[in-house]
């Protein structure tokens, strides 16, 4: 054997020194050198995939190195040289691949390699082989025409480095861009050019746009698709339900799909180890798993996510009975349910007998949480609700978990329920107001309604009694339908026993008690005034009688409204000060408080009266004020029925302002600026109850002006309207002294002279004697001479009629004739004639008709010179002065006509008759009767008195004016 | 307006001829079948809400695809989308086209666009991007169906689809993502041309299949009353 080895070693080495010997004479190969060699581009991968075999391996296997060396575009340019270590077996395909960072179709790629023995086992081997010839391999592109862009399409995850090459061939004024930016790519050979990006984010589903132009065309692109990173699946966790399925469920994390090769977004895979089943999951987040009939114990599930560039894996082991998930429990109800109890009944679905569960039951009422229960059920669960309250709804809440090992308890499920109702615990607090009128007591009742909790249902009507304690009679009065809080009772003045209860569908609530007695209502005491907070009233009283029930404090908590919301507050028998307080309570409102002491025999007795306010405020108003017996020194101020009590707090007196031109204050008063910079004199007033004020020491005939404010201890009311005052004059009372007396005298006298007025008028204004009742009669009668008669005034025909100048108002005398002058009621004399009065003292047109008659005889008598009209005068006929309008203007046109100097408008018509009528003073019986010629010269001439009698200046031309109209007028004689 | 004394007689005489020519109005002298008129204009209805539709739907498309692709002057080389029916023809001979080559040529080529959208929508990568595709291309068959019907009522045959030639846009070892990209991108732009062209063919046809009566308008001149 030793023999053997010697010799093989000994041959081994004559053959390499023989092979070493032939080496140097031929190139041969040496043995071991990587021989068919193969090599393969995986342009996805980027991977350069080499095989090859080494031929005549002495043994069996080898260790072995081999070196690498990779050479780009020439075999001189070499860009990676490796080794690669490993054991090599005889006849073995050795492979190898190697990672291109540039893409593999950018350039042409030589590979060569030569192998090293490292077998510790044969020493004699280590040396190196040939370095294997150059192989050059090219990337397999068809487009190899049009491709310019490498890689084509690829995928990379976010945060990954790309390179890319372009081929720029023979277009020298290629671009390319990403996206929109313009690239700069790194000349790597020739026309080859390539570019990285570093640490790549995720921009659009449908990959970023690398594209490469020429002349504004586009010649080739490829898109990077860039996927997010796969996350590894977060809270993976499976449960059953019903021992029938495993629900397993987990968190993705992001999504990785994306448009590359229509590739989805990552998948799921399910492994269960002990049974060694898989299942591809179809959704994303969750999966499910059919439980084996057998109900295999312990799982042990493998979560594998994966995509295109990576896969990821979460692990669990479990318990079944430890991932019970109950389903809410269900067929839920209640059952004899009462007042106070009730039983609940319910289900639960699915998990059959497999195991026990634990429920948990809540009973809440509209605030928390009332009861809490535990209850272990298989399949079927009762429970006894007790001390439950009256007509109240519950929220009962229920959930199960399995008892054993509580995983996830079940949802809650929620019910109602509502208790039946109870009678009402508890008595009203009822309080009374009692009005005495007309022998009667008019109560008006109270009661705050029962709390929900007392009255245990919906109260239906209050019921109330009046016993009559004298007579011992009962009277059922009235009942009530809620809602009512009071009500009102006449009773007569006897005492009565009042008793309310509160009904509801189930029984009434305990009477409450309030006495009536004959005194009540008609209790006075004094008022005392007591100071409030805003936190409210401090009252304190003293007691009236040492057997007591208790005290009542009541009050109006809306004073100024009509309807007054009594409040009332009970205080027990051994307490004499309570604080009411209340939000109703506002500043500047007047609360009165009335505190009632409670007899044993329910009887209110008026202990004291107390008024005052939370927060007193200046009064909002101010009196109203009358100024009275105003002098030429003073006046009096006065205000009455000023409503103090609606005041915004205890009025403490009142100020009187007075503004006058006076620049200093008395001294009872100090100035006050108001708030339109004016200055007052304010008077101050500290007695509230002083409703009058007198102003002194003021001038005469001067203006003041006043006003009244009132105020209280938070100030006074607001300045208003200032009411205006004059003082008298100080002479007025004097000229009243004499003014009056004067009247009086002034009034006496025309009183007198009315009452003498006859007696006046006869020694004034005589009558014109009637010659028929003259005395000469008798004495002519008593001559008996026949010469010697009377003339009738009848009998006389006018002989003249004078008209006049007249300067105004007599076109108010003709509307005053009541009778127009008609033809017929004038005698027809047979010529009228205008006759200028020139006969007469006074120069001037004075026109007369006269009368020839008695002119002739006048004239005769020589007392008289008339001239006469001539006959060419025009007659004027009566007929024309139908109406005192025609009247006017035949007058003024006969007189124009005639004499044209007198002013039209001037002249008036003056009727006079020279002689008195014969019957005696009717005037107007000389129209009437025809004048009956007569003679006329015992008779006194009458005439129309020349207006300048009237009128002291007279001019030539002016006119004689007579007041004559119809004998109204007046006549001289 | 103010009517002057002989406004009333102006406008008895407008009423009157009104009443004249009713009878020559064709909408109110219609017996019985209406003719190919309503389905053309709901044809040229339908045709001006899917270009309002495609303008929608290629901003987002062309968005998810990047740049350039939605630059508004982008143009790239048509390479793989050759066999897109083309919309642009020179104007004469669209004028000289007869109305059943129009149509025959609107029919066929939503045909092979419809088919080559429902390729798009199976490559859409979001949910939200083929719901819009699945809407348009159900739309577009509508539009289809609607000109198969003016065709049919204007008595022409439809063209047989020739068999083997089922477009298809999977993309093999020689079409790469940007040349898809650029392959759906005229798509788009030639159904965008195609639904303008069919907006005219059928406006044209539209106004061919009016009868000249039906042109009588009532010059109702204000000043008249």
């Amino acid at each position: 054997m030793a023999f053997f080895a010697v010799f093989r070693t000994a041959f081994l080495l004559a053959v390499l020194s023989w092979r070493t010997c032939q080496s140097e004479v031929l190139p041969e190969r040496l043995p071991l050198t990587p021989e068919s060699l193969h090599i393969s581009i995986n342009s996805t991968l980027q991977h350069l995939h080499l095989q090859w075999t080494v031929h005549k391996l002495p043994y069996q296997e080898l260790q072995m190195i081999f070196q690498i060396e990779i050479s780009r575009f020439e075999t001189s340019k070499v860009i990676w040289m490796g080794n690669y270590s490993t054991t090599v077996k005889r006849n073995q395909v050795l492979q190898w691949s190697w990672e291109s960072e540039l893409p593999l179709e950018c350039a042409t790629h030589f590979v060569r390699m030569k192998s090293t023995v490292d077998d510790a086992r044969f020493p004699e081997l280590s040396f190196s082989s040939n370095w294997s010839p150059w192989e050059e391999v090219h990337a397999h592109t068809p487009e190899q025409n049009t491709d310019l862009i490498f890689p084509r399409d690829k995928l990379v995850e976010e945060g990954s480095n790309v390179t890319f090459c372009y081929n720029s061939g023979i277009n020298q004024n290629i671009s390319c861009y990403l996206d929109r930016e313009l690239i700069h790519g790194e000349q790597l050979y020739l026309n080859i050019f390539t570019f990285k990006l570093n640490n790549v984010p995720f921009i659009r589903e449908g990959g970023t746009n690398i594209y490469c132009a020429v002349n504004y065309t586009i010649k080739d692109g490829t898109v990077l698709f860039v996927s997010k990173v796969l996350e590894e699946p977060k809270d993976f966790s499976c449960e059953t339900q019903d021992f029938k399925t495993l629900s397993c469920s987990w968190d993705p994390g992001v999504d990785t799909g994306l448009f590359f090769d229509g590739q989805p977004s990552q998948h799921y895979t399910l492994f269960e180890s002990f049974s060694g089943k898989k299942k591809f999951c179809e959704h994303n987040n969750q999966c499910n798993w059919e439980i084996s009939r057998d109900l295999q114990e312990t799982y042990n599930f493998t979560l594998t996510a994966e995509n295109y560039l990576r896969k990821r894996s979460v692990n669990t082991i479990f318990n079944l009975t430890h991932r019970v998930h109950p389903k809410a429990p269900d067929s839920i109800h209640f059952n004899n349910v009462g007042a106070t109890n009730a039983t609940m009944t319910w289900k639960m679905p699915a998990l059959g007998n497999y195991s026990t569960l634990l429920c948990q039951i809540e009973l809440h009422d509209k605030e928390n949480m009332r009861q809490e229960h535990n209850v272990s059920i298989k399949v079927n669960g009762e429970f006894l609700f007790s001390e439950l309250m009256p007509d109240t709804a519950y929220m009962v809440c229920i959930r199960c978990a399995n008892a054993k090992h509580v995983w996830k308890w079940s949802k809650w499920v929620t019910r109602t329920l509502i208790t039946a109702e109870a009678a009402p615990s508890k008595a009203l607090d009822v309080w009374r107001k009692v009005k005495p009128e007309k022998g009667l007591h008019h109560v008006t009742l109270f009661w705050k309604p029962l709390s929900k909790f007392h009255a245990n249902g919906k109260i239906l009507f209050y019921n109330i009694v009046a016993k009559d304690l004298d007579k011992k009679s009962e009277l059922k009065l009235q009942s009530i339908p809620a809602p009512a809080n009071g009500t009102e009772l006449t009773l007569d003045q006897g005492s009565y026993q009042i008793q309310v209860t509160a009904n509801n569908s189930v029984g009434a609530s305990p009477a409450s008690e309030i006495v009536i007695s004959g005194d009540s209502g008609n209790e006075e005491v004094e008022e005392q005034k007591i100071n409030g907070t805003k936190d409210g009233f401090l009252i304190s009283w003293k007691p009236l009688s040492e057997d007591r029930a208790g005290y009542v404090v009541d009050w109006c908590e809306h004073q100024r409204n009509l309807h007054c919301e009594l409040q009332w507050k009970n205080v027990g028998p051994n307490t004499t000060s309570t604080v009411i307080s209340s939000d109703a309570f506002r500043p500047g409102i007047r609360y009165n408080f009335r505190i009632y002491e409670l007899s044993t025999e329910k009887i209110a007795y008026l202990v004291e009266n107390k008024i005052g306010y939370t927060q007193e405020l200046a009064p909002s108003d101010s009196p109203q004020v009358k100024a009275i017996n105003v002098t030429s020194h003073s006046f009096t101020l006065s205000w009455k029925d000023y409503d103090t009590e609606a005041q915004r707090g205890f009025i403490q007196g009142y100020r009187v302002c007075l503004k006058s031109k006076a620049t200093q204050c008395h001294l009872d008063s100090v100035a006050e600026l108001l708030p339109d910079n004016s200055t007052c004199c304010e008077h101050a007033i500290n007695n509230p109850k002083q409703k009058i004020f007198l102003v002194e020491n003021l001038q005469p005939e001067s203006f003041y002006e006043f006003f009244v404010s009132s105020f209280t201890s938070a100030g006074k009311s607001p300045i208003g309207t200032f009411t205006k005052v004059t003082t008298q004059d100080e002479h007025s009372h004097m000229l009243m002294h004499i003014i009056l007396p004067m009247v009086l005298c002034v009034l006496l006298i025309a009183v007198m002279c009315y009452w003498k007025s006859q007696w006046v008028k006869e020694k004034c204004y005589p009558d014109i004697p009637d010659p028929y009742k003259s005395s000469i009669l008798s004495l002519i009668k008593s001559k008996e001479s026949p010469h010697l008669r009377i003339m009738n005034v009848k009998d006389c025909t006018p002989d003249t009629i004078e008209v006049v100048n007249k300067s105004e108002g007599t076109k108010t005398q003709f509307i005053g004739i009541e009778k127009p002058l008609t033809e017929s009621e004038f005698p027809k004399p047979a010529n009228l004639y205008l006759l200028p009065a020139q006969d007469f003292c006074v120069p001037g047109p004075c026109i007369s008709f006269v009368n020839h008659t008695y002119s002739e005889s006048a004239c005769d008598s020589g007392s008289c010179a008339h001239t006469p009209v001539p006959d060419t005068a025009p007659p004027c006929h009566l007929e024309l002065l139908a109406s005192p309008d025609n009247l006017l203007n035949t007058l003024e046109k006969t007189h124009t006509d005639s004499l044209g100097e007198i002013p039209a408008g001037k002249i008036s018509l003056n009727y006079v008759s020279q002689l008195a009528s014969p019957m005696s003073g009717d005037k107007d019986s000389l129209l009437i009767h025809s004048p009956v010629p007569v003679l006329c010269s015992e008779y006194k001439m009458q005439m129309a008195v020349p207006s300048c009698l009237d009128s002291p200046v007279l001019s030539e031309n002016g006119s004689l004016s007579s007041m004559t109209l119809l004998g109204q007028d007046k006549h001289y004689h | 307006m103010d009517l002057r004394a002989g406004d009333s007689w102006g406008m008895l005489a407008c009423l009157c001829t009104v009443l004249w020519h009713l009878p020559a109005v064709p909408a109110l002298n219609r017996t019985g079948d209406p003719g190919p008129g309503p389905s053309i204009q709901k044809t040229y209805d339908l045709t001006r809400y899917l270009e309002h539709q495609l303008r929608s739907l290629a901003g987002t498309y062309l968005n998810y695809l990047g740049p350039p692709f939605n630059e508004p002057d982008f143009n790239p080389p048509r390479l793989g989308a050759e066999t897109l029916p083309r919309a642009t023809v020179n104007l004469e001979v669209w004028r000289s086209l007869n109305d059943k080559l129009r149509l025959t040529q609107n029919y066929e080529a939503y045909s092979h666009l419809l088919c080559y959208l429902r390729g798009l929508n199976r490559q859409a990568a979001t949910a939200e991007l083929r719901h819009s595709l699945a809407h348009f291309c159900t739309s577009l068959q509508g539009l289809l169906g609607s000109i198969a019907g003016v065709m049919a009522a204007l008595g022409y045959p439809l063209p047989q689809p020739l068999p083997g030639i089922e477009p298809t846009w999977a993309p093999g070892p020689a079409h790469s993502d940007f040349l898809q990209k650029m392959d759906d991108f005229w798509l788009l732009k030639e159904l965008q041309t195609w639904l303008w062209r069919s907006a005219k063919d059928f406006n044209r046809l539209k106004k061919k299949m009016q009868p000249p009566a039906a042109a009588v308008t009532l010059h109702l001149e204000a000043h008249g009353f």
